[in-house]
Protein backbone atom coordinates (compact mmCIF):
# COMPACT_ATOMS: atom_id res chain seq x y z
CA UNK A 1 0.00 0.00 0.00
CA UNK A 2 1.67 3.21 -0.82
CA UNK A 3 1.91 6.13 1.80
CA UNK A 4 -0.28 9.36 1.54
CA UNK A 5 1.70 11.54 -1.31
CA UNK A 6 1.78 15.54 -2.10
CA UNK A 7 1.43 16.50 -5.22
CA UNK A 8 3.89 20.18 -5.19
CA UNK A 9 1.68 21.80 -8.38
CA UNK A 10 4.42 23.67 -10.23
CA UNK A 11 3.78 26.78 -12.72
CA UNK A 12 5.63 28.78 -15.15
CA UNK A 13 7.80 30.80 -13.16
CA UNK A 14 7.83 28.74 -9.69
CA UNK A 15 10.82 28.57 -7.84
CA UNK A 16 10.19 27.02 -4.85
CA UNK A 17 9.25 23.52 -6.08
CA UNK A 18 12.26 21.92 -4.53
CA UNK A 19 13.34 23.27 -1.37
CA UNK A 20 9.25 22.78 -0.58
CA UNK A 21 9.31 19.09 -1.81
CA UNK A 22 12.82 18.17 -0.01
CA UNK A 23 10.65 19.86 3.19
CA UNK A 24 7.70 17.10 2.39
CA UNK A 25 9.78 14.66 2.42
CA UNK A 26 12.01 15.02 5.15
CA UNK A 27 8.91 14.34 7.07
CA UNK A 28 8.00 11.44 5.65
CA UNK A 29 5.83 12.44 3.23
CA UNK A 30 5.46 11.16 -0.02
CA UNK A 31 5.34 13.67 -2.94
CA UNK A 32 5.95 14.85 -6.71
CA UNK A 33 6.04 17.54 -8.13
CA UNK A 34 3.31 18.14 -10.66
CA UNK A 35 3.44 20.61 -13.61
CA UNK A 36 0.66 22.78 -15.02
CA UNK A 37 0.45 21.08 -18.00
CA UNK A 38 -0.36 17.62 -16.16
CA UNK A 39 -3.98 18.55 -14.36
CA UNK A 40 -4.98 15.20 -15.48
CA UNK A 41 -2.24 13.97 -12.62
CA UNK A 42 -3.56 15.86 -9.64
CA UNK A 43 -6.29 13.01 -8.99
CA UNK A 44 -4.14 10.51 -7.18
CA UNK A 45 -3.13 13.22 -4.62
CA UNK A 46 -4.23 13.17 -1.02
CA UNK A 47 -3.26 16.48 -0.43
CA UNK A 48 -1.74 19.52 -2.71
CA UNK A 49 1.19 22.42 -1.95
CA UNK A 50 1.69 25.48 -3.89
CA UNK A 51 5.14 26.82 -3.49
CA UNK A 52 6.27 30.14 -3.83
CA UNK A 53 7.60 31.73 -6.78
CA UNK A 54 6.21 33.86 -9.44
CA UNK A 55 3.63 32.40 -11.38
CA UNK A 56 3.11 33.72 -14.89
CA UNK A 57 5.54 36.29 -14.27
CA UNK A 58 3.21 37.57 -11.66
CA UNK A 59 1.11 39.36 -14.99
CA UNK A 60 -2.14 40.69 -14.04
CA UNK A 61 -1.56 40.66 -10.56
CA UNK A 62 0.34 38.19 -8.46
CA UNK A 63 -1.35 34.38 -8.75
CA UNK A 64 -3.99 35.55 -10.62
CA UNK A 65 -3.68 33.65 -13.63
CA UNK A 66 -2.69 30.58 -12.09
CA UNK A 67 -5.69 30.66 -10.22
CA UNK A 68 -7.69 30.59 -13.30
CA UNK A 69 -5.13 27.73 -14.74
CA UNK A 70 -6.71 24.85 -15.66
CA UNK A 71 -4.49 22.85 -13.04
CA UNK A 72 -6.35 24.62 -10.10
CA UNK A 73 -9.49 23.24 -11.35
CA UNK A 74 -8.67 19.76 -9.46
CA UNK A 75 -6.99 21.63 -6.87
CA UNK A 76 -10.19 23.55 -6.02
CA UNK A 77 -12.18 20.44 -6.12
CA UNK A 78 -9.77 18.84 -4.25
CA UNK A 79 -10.31 21.77 -1.01
CA UNK A 80 -13.85 21.30 -1.56
CA UNK A 81 -13.30 17.93 -0.93
CA UNK A 82 -12.11 18.42 2.13
CA UNK A 83 -8.57 17.50 1.47
CA UNK A 84 -5.70 19.73 2.24
CA UNK A 85 -4.34 22.29 0.31
CA UNK A 86 -1.49 24.73 1.39
CA UNK A 87 -0.50 27.67 -0.59
CA UNK A 88 2.91 29.31 0.69
CA UNK A 89 3.83 32.96 -0.92
CA UNK A 90 3.13 32.47 -4.72
CA UNK A 91 0.73 29.71 -3.46
CA UNK A 92 -0.96 32.07 -0.67
CA UNK A 93 -1.22 34.30 -3.35
CA UNK A 94 -3.18 31.95 -5.63
CA UNK A 95 -5.41 30.78 -2.76
CA UNK A 96 -6.22 34.19 -2.08
CA UNK A 97 -7.56 34.65 -5.84
CA UNK A 98 -9.18 31.71 -6.37
CA UNK A 99 -11.36 32.57 -3.10
CA UNK A 100 -10.13 29.83 -1.17
CA UNK A 101 -9.20 31.60 1.29
CA UNK A 102 -10.50 33.36 3.22
CA UNK A 103 -13.34 31.34 1.67
CA UNK A 104 -16.18 33.68 2.50
CA UNK A 105 -17.34 34.10 -0.98
CA UNK A 106 -18.01 32.51 -4.27
CA UNK A 107 -14.61 30.59 -5.62
CA UNK A 108 -12.71 32.53 -8.19
CA UNK A 109 -14.13 35.84 -7.11
CA UNK A 110 -11.66 36.98 -4.29
CA UNK A 111 -12.79 38.68 -1.05
CA UNK A 112 -9.25 39.31 -0.36
CA UNK A 113 -5.27 39.45 -1.42
CA UNK A 114 -2.24 39.66 -0.82
CA UNK A 115 -1.66 42.64 -2.51
CA UNK A 116 1.51 45.10 -3.06
CA UNK A 117 3.59 45.75 -0.01
CA UNK A 118 3.07 48.78 1.84
CA UNK A 119 6.85 49.70 0.97
CA UNK A 120 6.44 49.24 -2.70
CA UNK A 121 9.09 47.33 -2.55
CA UNK A 122 10.23 43.39 -2.85
CA UNK A 123 11.12 42.95 0.77
CA UNK A 124 13.50 39.42 1.59
CA UNK A 125 13.59 39.51 5.53
CA UNK A 126 13.50 36.80 8.44
CA UNK A 127 10.96 36.38 10.11
CA UNK A 128 8.74 34.77 13.00
CA UNK A 129 5.17 34.22 12.45
CA UNK A 130 2.67 33.09 15.30
CA UNK A 131 -0.55 30.71 15.08
CA UNK A 132 -3.25 33.28 15.75
CA UNK A 133 -6.29 30.72 16.22
CA UNK A 134 -6.77 27.88 18.19
CA UNK A 135 -5.37 24.39 17.14
CA UNK A 136 -8.41 23.58 16.13
CA UNK A 137 -9.08 25.69 13.90
CA UNK A 138 -6.31 24.19 11.65
CA UNK A 139 -6.53 20.80 10.68
CA UNK A 140 -4.29 21.27 8.32
CA UNK A 141 -1.65 21.80 10.50
CA UNK A 142 -2.68 18.50 12.84
CA UNK A 143 -1.41 19.04 16.64
CA UNK A 144 0.23 22.21 15.81
CA UNK A 145 0.72 23.48 19.85
CA UNK A 146 -1.43 26.98 20.52
CA UNK A 147 0.80 30.16 19.94
CA UNK A 148 3.69 28.29 18.15
CA UNK A 149 6.01 30.00 16.92
CA UNK A 150 7.21 28.82 12.94
CA UNK A 151 10.46 30.82 11.65
CA UNK A 152 10.41 31.53 8.07
CA UNK A 153 11.61 34.02 5.50
CA UNK A 154 9.32 36.49 3.80
CA UNK A 155 10.59 36.97 0.38
CA UNK A 156 7.77 38.92 -1.47
CA UNK A 157 6.55 41.85 -2.93
CA UNK A 158 2.82 41.03 -2.74
CA UNK A 159 2.51 40.00 0.90
CA UNK A 160 0.49 42.40 2.08
CA UNK A 161 -3.51 41.46 3.33
CA UNK A 162 -5.84 44.06 1.96
CA UNK A 163 -9.32 43.97 1.98
CA UNK A 164 -12.50 46.17 2.63
CA UNK A 165 -13.34 46.83 5.98
CA UNK A 166 -15.69 44.51 6.60
CA UNK A 167 -14.13 41.65 4.74
CA UNK A 168 -11.15 42.55 7.19
CA UNK A 169 -13.66 42.25 9.93
CA UNK A 170 -15.09 39.00 9.28
CA UNK A 171 -11.41 37.56 9.30
CA UNK A 172 -10.67 38.31 12.09
CA UNK A 173 -13.88 37.81 14.10
CA UNK A 174 -14.47 34.24 12.55
CA UNK A 175 -10.55 33.50 12.68
CA UNK A 176 -9.71 33.17 9.06
CA UNK A 177 -6.45 34.84 10.12
CA UNK A 178 -4.31 31.69 10.80
CA UNK A 179 -0.77 33.35 11.58
CA UNK A 180 0.32 36.98 12.38
CA UNK A 181 3.74 38.11 12.63
CA UNK A 182 6.00 38.25 15.78
CA UNK A 183 9.43 38.41 17.14
CA UNK A 184 10.97 34.77 18.58
CA UNK A 185 9.73 35.06 21.70
CA UNK A 186 5.86 35.30 20.05
CA UNK A 187 5.30 39.37 20.71
CA UNK A 188 3.49 40.09 17.97
CA UNK A 189 5.36 43.11 15.85
CA UNK A 190 3.83 44.95 12.71
CA UNK A 191 4.32 42.99 9.69
CA UNK A 192 7.39 44.24 7.72
CA UNK A 193 5.11 44.65 4.92
CA UNK A 194 2.32 46.62 6.35
CA UNK A 195 -0.32 43.71 6.12
CA UNK A 196 -3.47 44.40 8.05
CA UNK A 197 -4.34 42.73 11.04
CA UNK A 198 -0.56 41.91 10.87
CA UNK A 199 -1.46 38.73 9.07
CA UNK A 200 0.90 36.62 7.78
CA UNK A 201 -1.34 33.69 6.66
CA UNK A 202 -5.25 33.02 5.83
CA UNK A 203 -6.98 29.51 6.14
CA UNK A 204 -10.61 28.93 5.17
CA UNK A 205 -13.87 28.18 7.20
CA UNK A 206 -13.19 24.61 7.00
CA UNK A 207 -9.36 24.82 7.91
CA UNK A 208 -8.18 22.29 5.58
CA UNK A 209 -6.77 25.55 3.24
CA UNK A 210 -4.01 27.26 4.62
CA UNK A 211 -2.11 30.43 2.55
CA UNK A 212 1.18 31.54 4.65
CA UNK A 213 3.27 34.34 2.81
CA UNK A 214 6.54 33.51 4.71
CA UNK A 215 8.63 30.53 3.87
CA UNK A 216 8.71 28.20 6.23
CA UNK A 217 10.71 25.59 3.54
CA UNK A 218 13.16 28.00 3.52
CA UNK A 219 13.74 27.83 7.39
CA UNK A 220 13.91 24.00 7.95
CA UNK A 221 17.93 23.29 8.00
CA UNK A 222 19.98 25.05 10.71
CA UNK A 223 22.16 26.50 7.88
CA UNK A 224 18.89 28.50 6.46
CA UNK A 225 18.38 29.94 10.17
CA UNK A 226 19.10 33.52 11.28
CA UNK A 227 20.64 33.11 14.54
CA UNK A 228 23.84 32.22 16.47
CA UNK A 229 22.60 28.54 15.65
CA UNK A 230 23.32 28.76 12.00
CA UNK A 231 26.88 30.49 13.21
CA UNK A 232 27.31 27.72 15.44
CA UNK A 233 26.73 25.22 12.99
CA UNK A 234 29.03 26.40 10.50
CA UNK A 235 32.08 23.61 9.69
CA UNK A 236 29.98 20.86 11.23
CA UNK A 237 27.71 19.53 8.17
CA UNK A 238 25.91 17.76 10.50
CA UNK A 239 24.78 20.63 12.76
CA UNK A 240 24.19 22.34 9.66
CA UNK A 241 21.66 20.62 7.90
CA UNK A 242 19.73 19.46 11.31
CA UNK A 243 16.12 20.52 10.94
CA UNK A 244 15.51 24.09 12.05
CA UNK A 245 11.80 25.49 13.41
CA UNK A 246 10.26 25.70 10.03
CA UNK A 247 10.46 21.96 9.45
CA UNK A 248 7.83 21.69 12.25
CA UNK A 249 5.23 23.24 10.01
CA UNK A 250 5.62 20.37 7.62
CA UNK A 251 5.81 18.02 10.64
CA UNK A 252 1.82 19.32 11.73
CA UNK A 253 1.12 19.42 8.09
CA UNK A 254 2.27 15.80 7.49
CA UNK A 255 0.29 14.36 10.14
CA UNK A 256 -3.00 16.27 9.12
CA UNK A 257 -2.29 14.55 5.59
CA UNK A 258 -1.90 11.30 7.11
CA UNK A 259 -4.96 11.77 9.29
CA UNK A 260 -3.19 10.98 12.27
CA UNK A 261 -5.59 12.38 15.04
CA UNK A 262 -3.91 15.15 17.54
CA UNK A 263 -3.43 13.96 21.09
CA UNK B 1 -1.78 82.86 -5.01
CA UNK B 2 -0.83 79.17 -6.17
CA UNK B 3 -0.87 77.88 -9.68
CA UNK B 4 -3.25 75.60 -11.36
CA UNK B 5 -3.52 72.50 -10.92
CA UNK B 6 -3.65 70.66 -13.62
CA UNK B 7 -3.71 66.48 -14.49
CA UNK B 8 -1.84 65.20 -17.40
CA UNK B 9 -2.09 61.74 -18.73
CA UNK B 10 0.08 59.37 -20.37
CA UNK B 11 -0.13 56.06 -21.93
CA UNK B 12 2.71 53.81 -22.32
CA UNK B 13 2.07 50.92 -24.87
CA UNK B 14 4.29 48.26 -25.82
CA UNK B 15 6.39 48.01 -29.73
CA UNK B 16 6.95 44.75 -29.05
CA UNK B 17 4.70 41.97 -28.52
CA UNK B 18 2.88 42.85 -24.62
CA UNK B 19 3.50 39.09 -23.13
CA UNK B 20 0.56 40.30 -20.02
CA UNK B 21 -1.83 41.21 -22.78
CA UNK B 22 -1.61 37.85 -24.12
CA UNK B 23 -1.34 35.97 -20.77
CA UNK B 24 -4.47 38.18 -20.30
CA UNK B 25 -5.86 36.86 -23.59
CA UNK B 26 -5.22 33.20 -23.33
CA UNK B 27 -7.04 33.50 -19.19
CA UNK B 28 -10.10 35.60 -20.65
CA UNK B 29 -10.74 32.70 -23.54
CA UNK B 30 -10.37 29.98 -20.98
CA UNK B 31 -13.07 31.73 -18.54
CA UNK B 32 -15.67 32.06 -21.97
CA UNK B 33 -15.44 35.70 -22.78
CA UNK B 34 -15.48 36.48 -26.58
CA UNK B 35 -12.37 38.22 -27.19
CA UNK B 36 -10.03 38.29 -30.00
CA UNK B 37 -7.23 40.70 -28.96
CA UNK B 38 -6.43 42.12 -25.50
CA UNK B 39 -4.85 45.73 -26.01
CA UNK B 40 -3.07 46.80 -22.50
CA UNK B 41 -1.01 50.51 -21.31
CA UNK B 42 0.43 51.66 -18.60
CA UNK B 43 -1.26 55.35 -17.31
CA UNK B 44 0.45 57.54 -15.81
CA UNK B 45 -1.53 60.72 -14.43
CA UNK B 46 0.85 63.64 -13.14
CA UNK B 47 -0.73 66.26 -11.06
CA UNK B 48 1.00 69.26 -12.54
CA UNK B 49 1.47 73.05 -11.42
CA UNK B 50 0.93 75.32 -14.23
CA UNK B 51 1.42 74.20 -17.74
CA UNK B 52 4.49 71.83 -17.26
CA UNK B 53 5.45 72.94 -20.96
CA UNK B 54 8.18 70.15 -21.34
CA UNK B 55 6.79 68.05 -19.07
CA UNK B 56 6.18 65.49 -22.20
CA UNK B 57 9.69 65.22 -23.16
CA UNK B 58 10.69 64.64 -19.58
CA UNK B 59 8.01 62.24 -18.97
CA UNK B 60 9.57 60.85 -22.23
CA UNK B 61 12.83 60.85 -21.05
CA UNK B 62 12.36 58.70 -17.70
CA UNK B 63 13.58 54.96 -18.79
CA UNK B 64 11.53 53.44 -15.61
CA UNK B 65 8.38 55.01 -17.41
CA UNK B 66 9.21 55.02 -21.45
CA UNK B 67 11.93 52.88 -22.83
CA UNK B 68 12.31 54.35 -26.62
CA UNK B 69 13.52 50.52 -27.71
CA UNK B 70 10.08 48.99 -26.80
CA UNK B 71 7.70 51.46 -25.66
CA UNK B 72 5.32 53.89 -27.69
CA UNK B 73 4.41 57.10 -25.83
CA UNK B 74 1.17 58.99 -26.21
CA UNK B 75 -0.42 61.62 -24.26
CA UNK B 76 -4.34 61.29 -23.99
CA UNK B 77 -6.69 63.97 -24.45
CA UNK B 78 -8.83 63.17 -21.21
CA UNK B 79 -7.81 62.36 -17.97
CA UNK B 80 -10.29 59.67 -18.40
CA UNK B 81 -10.75 55.86 -19.78
CA UNK B 82 -11.68 56.15 -23.61
CA UNK B 83 -14.66 54.34 -24.63
CA UNK B 84 -14.06 50.81 -24.32
CA UNK B 85 -11.76 50.97 -22.27
CA UNK B 86 -11.07 49.80 -18.64
CA UNK B 87 -8.48 51.28 -15.78
CA UNK B 88 -7.52 49.37 -12.98
CA UNK B 89 -6.34 51.08 -9.94
CA UNK B 90 -5.39 50.33 -6.48
CA UNK B 91 -8.34 51.10 -4.38
CA UNK B 92 -6.48 52.81 -1.32
CA UNK B 93 -3.96 55.03 -4.10
CA UNK B 94 -1.22 57.01 -2.28
CA UNK B 95 0.12 59.06 -4.81
CA UNK B 96 3.56 58.67 -5.02
CA UNK B 97 6.13 61.83 -5.65
CA UNK B 98 8.97 60.20 -7.24
CA UNK B 99 9.47 57.50 -10.32
CA UNK B 100 12.05 55.14 -9.67
CA UNK B 101 13.67 57.76 -6.95
CA UNK B 102 13.40 60.51 -9.69
CA UNK B 103 11.22 63.89 -8.87
CA UNK B 104 9.63 65.98 -12.12
CA UNK B 105 9.76 68.89 -11.83
CA UNK B 106 6.73 70.90 -11.49
CA UNK B 107 4.69 67.03 -11.03
CA UNK B 108 3.39 66.96 -6.95
CA UNK B 109 1.35 63.57 -7.81
CA UNK B 110 1.63 60.51 -9.63
CA UNK B 111 -0.78 57.93 -9.98
CA UNK B 112 -0.18 54.90 -12.11
CA UNK B 113 -3.10 52.88 -13.76
CA UNK B 114 -3.62 49.95 -16.38
CA UNK B 115 -5.97 49.90 -19.43
CA UNK B 116 -6.90 47.09 -20.58
CA UNK B 117 -9.47 47.44 -24.09
CA UNK B 118 -10.42 44.38 -25.61
CA UNK B 119 -11.51 43.42 -29.27
CA UNK B 120 -13.52 41.35 -31.07
CA UNK B 121 -12.43 39.15 -34.27
CA UNK B 122 -13.53 42.42 -36.12
CA UNK B 123 -10.97 45.18 -34.15
CA UNK B 124 -13.97 46.44 -32.30
CA UNK B 125 -14.25 46.95 -28.58
CA UNK B 126 -16.31 43.95 -27.28
CA UNK B 127 -19.79 44.54 -25.57
CA UNK B 128 -19.82 46.63 -22.31
CA UNK B 129 -21.69 43.43 -21.18
CA UNK B 130 -18.55 41.27 -21.94
CA UNK B 131 -16.24 43.79 -20.91
CA UNK B 132 -17.77 44.12 -17.80
CA UNK B 133 -17.95 39.95 -17.28
CA UNK B 134 -13.59 40.23 -17.60
CA UNK B 135 -13.49 42.73 -15.25
CA UNK B 136 -15.46 41.00 -12.49
CA UNK B 137 -13.79 37.71 -13.00
CA UNK B 138 -10.08 38.35 -14.23
CA UNK B 139 -9.15 42.06 -14.79
CA UNK B 140 -10.12 43.54 -11.27
CA UNK B 141 -9.60 42.24 -7.73
CA UNK B 142 -12.15 44.28 -5.67
CA UNK B 143 -10.28 43.35 -2.18
CA UNK B 144 -8.20 46.13 -3.07
CA UNK B 145 -8.92 47.44 -6.47
CA UNK B 146 -11.14 49.72 -8.51
CA UNK B 147 -12.05 49.27 -12.46
CA UNK B 148 -13.08 53.01 -13.58
CA UNK B 149 -14.72 52.94 -16.88
CA UNK B 150 -16.08 56.14 -18.81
Amino acid sequence: MRGVSVAVVVFPGTNSEDETLRALLAVGLDGELVHWSQPERLARFDAFVLPGGFAYEDRIRAGAVAAHDAVMDPVIEAAQAGKFVLGICNGAQMLAEAGLVPGTGPVRRPTAAFAPNASGRFQSVHVHVKLAVAPERVPVLAGIEPNAVIPAWASHGDGRLAAPPDELARIERDGHRAFVYCDRDGNEVDAPNGSALNAAGLVNREGNVLAIMPHPERDAWTYQHLDASRDAARGDARAALAPSGGIRFFEHFARAVRREVPA
Amino acid sequence: MTAATATRTFAVTLAIPDNEAFTALETLSRLGIGVARVVRADIWQLEVDGAADDLAKTVASIEAIHNPNKHRLAERPSDRPASGEVWIAPRDEAPATAVAGRTIPGVRAIRRRTAWRLLDDDGRDVAPTELDRAIETFLCNPAFQVAITT
